[in-house]
């Protein structure tokens, strides 16, 4: 998921400026998850924009509905069109990509030129939780991860070196740069101790291909994926049980 | 801009002078002597040269050396060519002191090629600062001998500080608003890509309007079919007549070396006389002449100009 936290109101409030009319749109995917373009962010939004003097029109999307995903997304922009229209500027409450999707569809397929201006602050494709997110792939278009244990070393060493640790691995085995940090070659190493592979350790890895990074990067499928109403319900289904259901006992 | 004037490129262009600049571009290779060659034929043909930095993103010597070696073997003035494709802003820093300690009077600014155009495809491409950038980096740098951090700098670089303009560029509207944006952060000259056409170059002077910063328009007579190929297919915003293009295929059927020098001369002549003969009419305050290993065309094409 992209995390994403939302940007100072000062900020938002600067782009506003000048703008009276304004729409606020939501996120049900990632900036729901982050809560920065859930329904309740969104209402507040419309409230701290309504202080400060600004007529707002709410178009929160539903759970699972990304704006990034304009085929779904695009439904609730056409639906709100007169809204979209008569507005100064539409603020997204999503990541970079969303508001830009959001943007293109707005220009190009409704023919609605209007300041979009973004919410949030995307912070990277992260994983983890239920609180705490880690970096851990910069979707680089080349994944090394088959010559370094499972451990990236491009987005978790400080230096994206291929071939470290660097000399300043800090006591407790932490990062130059950062003390919170692990030093991601210390525990490359670790790894390929546990897997009896300290040879592939020493060895020497070539410099990583950037051109499959070269950007920006498109990307196309054969076959869109069609999720029908059997697959809906059971992907719902799954969802419910892993959020309600009874957790699954480990020993088991 | 400050009073100072630091080069002979600098006086000149403040003079009124026409200025004539050269090209020399250093090779995947362990010297400079080549590029040295060629400064020496130019001295005195032009009144600097520039000095490429791994052009379409190939590899070759480090331009600052290569502009080093060739000003203090040649007394050749060199413009040291500079882009952000490669290099951090610490980086650029560092080289812009460097090439002031090493006696380099003129920096010419460059965002750089994708490195993916190039030989090292699989680099990552840098651009921490692009041109615009770097030209007010390096403005502050002489004028405040300040960095980008606002630490002083002892003894700031005394150099002068170019930029590019693409008239041939897809969306005109949009490459004279980033032309206007260098002038605003200081460029002191400007300095175009490769024009074949006059209405292009018009086009482009109608555009940006009068401005305070002196314009050299690139020209590249080719020595070879090959290289005028080359701009035609590869070089972004540059498109190379058709009729010039066949009259310089034409010549790689001649067998005889000096005819077919001779011939190659012809051609740049006659093609160049009119572009050149309409080039006095323009704005520009002079001529860059890309004619990278081909000093021999230089004199009679400046005779044109007088």
């Amino acid at each position: 998921m992209i995390a994403q936290e939302q940007k100072p109101m000062e900020e938002i409030l600067g782009y506003l400026e000048g703008k009276q009319k304004v729409v606020v749109m939501g996120c049900g995917g990632c900036a729901t998850f982050y809560r920065t373009g859930d329904t309740k962010a969104v209402n507040e939004m419309a409230e701290n924009l309504t202080k400060e003097g600004k007529d707002v029109f709410k178009m929160p999307l539903p759970f699972s509905i990304q704006a990034c995903d304009i085929e779904k997304s695009g439904v609730w922009l056409e639906k709100n069109r007169k809204e979209l229209e008569n507005r100064d500027a539409l603020l997204v409450m999503s990541c970079g990509d969303g508001v830009q999707v959001v943007t293109e569809y707005m220009d190009e397929k409704m023919g609605i030129a209007k300041s979009v201006i973004p919410a949030n602050d995307a912070i990277g494709l992260v994983g983890g939780g239920p609180k705490k997110f880690k970096e851990t792939c910069q979707s680089c278009g080349m994944c090394e991860l088959g010559k370094t244990a499972g451990i990236c070393p491009l987005t978790s060493c400080g230096k994206g070196l291929m071939n470290g640790p660097c000399g300043g691995v800090r006591e407790g085995n932490k990062c130059e740069i950062d003390e919170n940090k692990d030093c991601a070659w210390v525990k490359i190493y670790e790894r390929m101790e546990k897997l009896d592979e300290l040879d592939k350790f020493i060895s020497i890895r070539d410099p990583h291909q950037w051109s499959k990074a070269k950007r920006p990067r498109l990307f196309e499928m054969e076959e869109p994926v069609k999720i029908d109403l059997a697959a809906g319900i059971g992907a719902m289904k799954g969802m419910m049980a892993v959020t309600f259901g009874p957790k699954p006992k480990l020993d088991e | 801009m400050g009073d100072e004037v630091y080069s002979d490129l600098m006086r000149e262009l403040k003079a009124g002078e026409y200025v004539f600049t050269g090209e020399l571009e250093p090779e995947k290779a362990g010297d400079v002597n080549e590029p040295i060659e060629m400064a020496r034929e130019l001295v005195g043909m032009v009144v600097a040269c520039n000095v490429t930095d791994n052009p379409q993103s190939f590899a070759y010597v480090n331009s600052m050396a290569a502009s080093y070696l060739i000003q203090k073997e040649t007394g050749m003035e060199c413009v040291y060519q500079l882009r952000c494709s490669d290099r951090n802003r610490m980086a650029l820093l560092s080289d812009v002191l460097g090439a002031g300690a090493l006696g380099l009077k003129n920096i010419l600014a460059l965002a750089g090629d994708h490195v993916s155009l190039g030989d090292t495809p699989d680099a990552k491409p840098v651009f921490d600062l692009d041109s615009t950038t770097l030209i007010k980096l390096i403005r502050t740098m002489v004028d405040e001998g300040k960095d980008l951090g606002g630490n002083e700098i002892h003894n700031p670089p005394k150099l002068h500080v170019g930029g590019a303009a693409a008239p041939g560029a897809a969306h005109l509207k949009a490459e004279v608003g980033k032309v206007k944006r260098k002038i605003n952060a200081g460029v002191e000259y400007l300095q175009t890509q490769v024009v074949y056409y006059t209405d292009v170059l018009d086009k482009f002077f109608d555009e940006l309007g009068k401005v305070d910063v002196p314009i050299l328009v690139g020209i590249f007579p080719a020595r070879t079919f090959g290289q005028a190929d080359f701009f035609d297919k590869y070089v972004a915003g540059v498109d190379v007549p058709p009729d010039y293009l066949e009259a310089m295929r034409a010549t790689k059927a001649i067998k005889d070396k000096e005819k077919k020098k001779e011939e190659v001369d012809r051609v740049n002549i006659e093609f160049f006389t009119g572009f050149l003969e309409h080039l006095k009419g323009t704005p520009a305050a002079g001529c860059h002449m890309m004619a990278v290993g081909y000093p021999r065309i230089i004199p009679p094409l400046k005779k044109l100009m007088e």
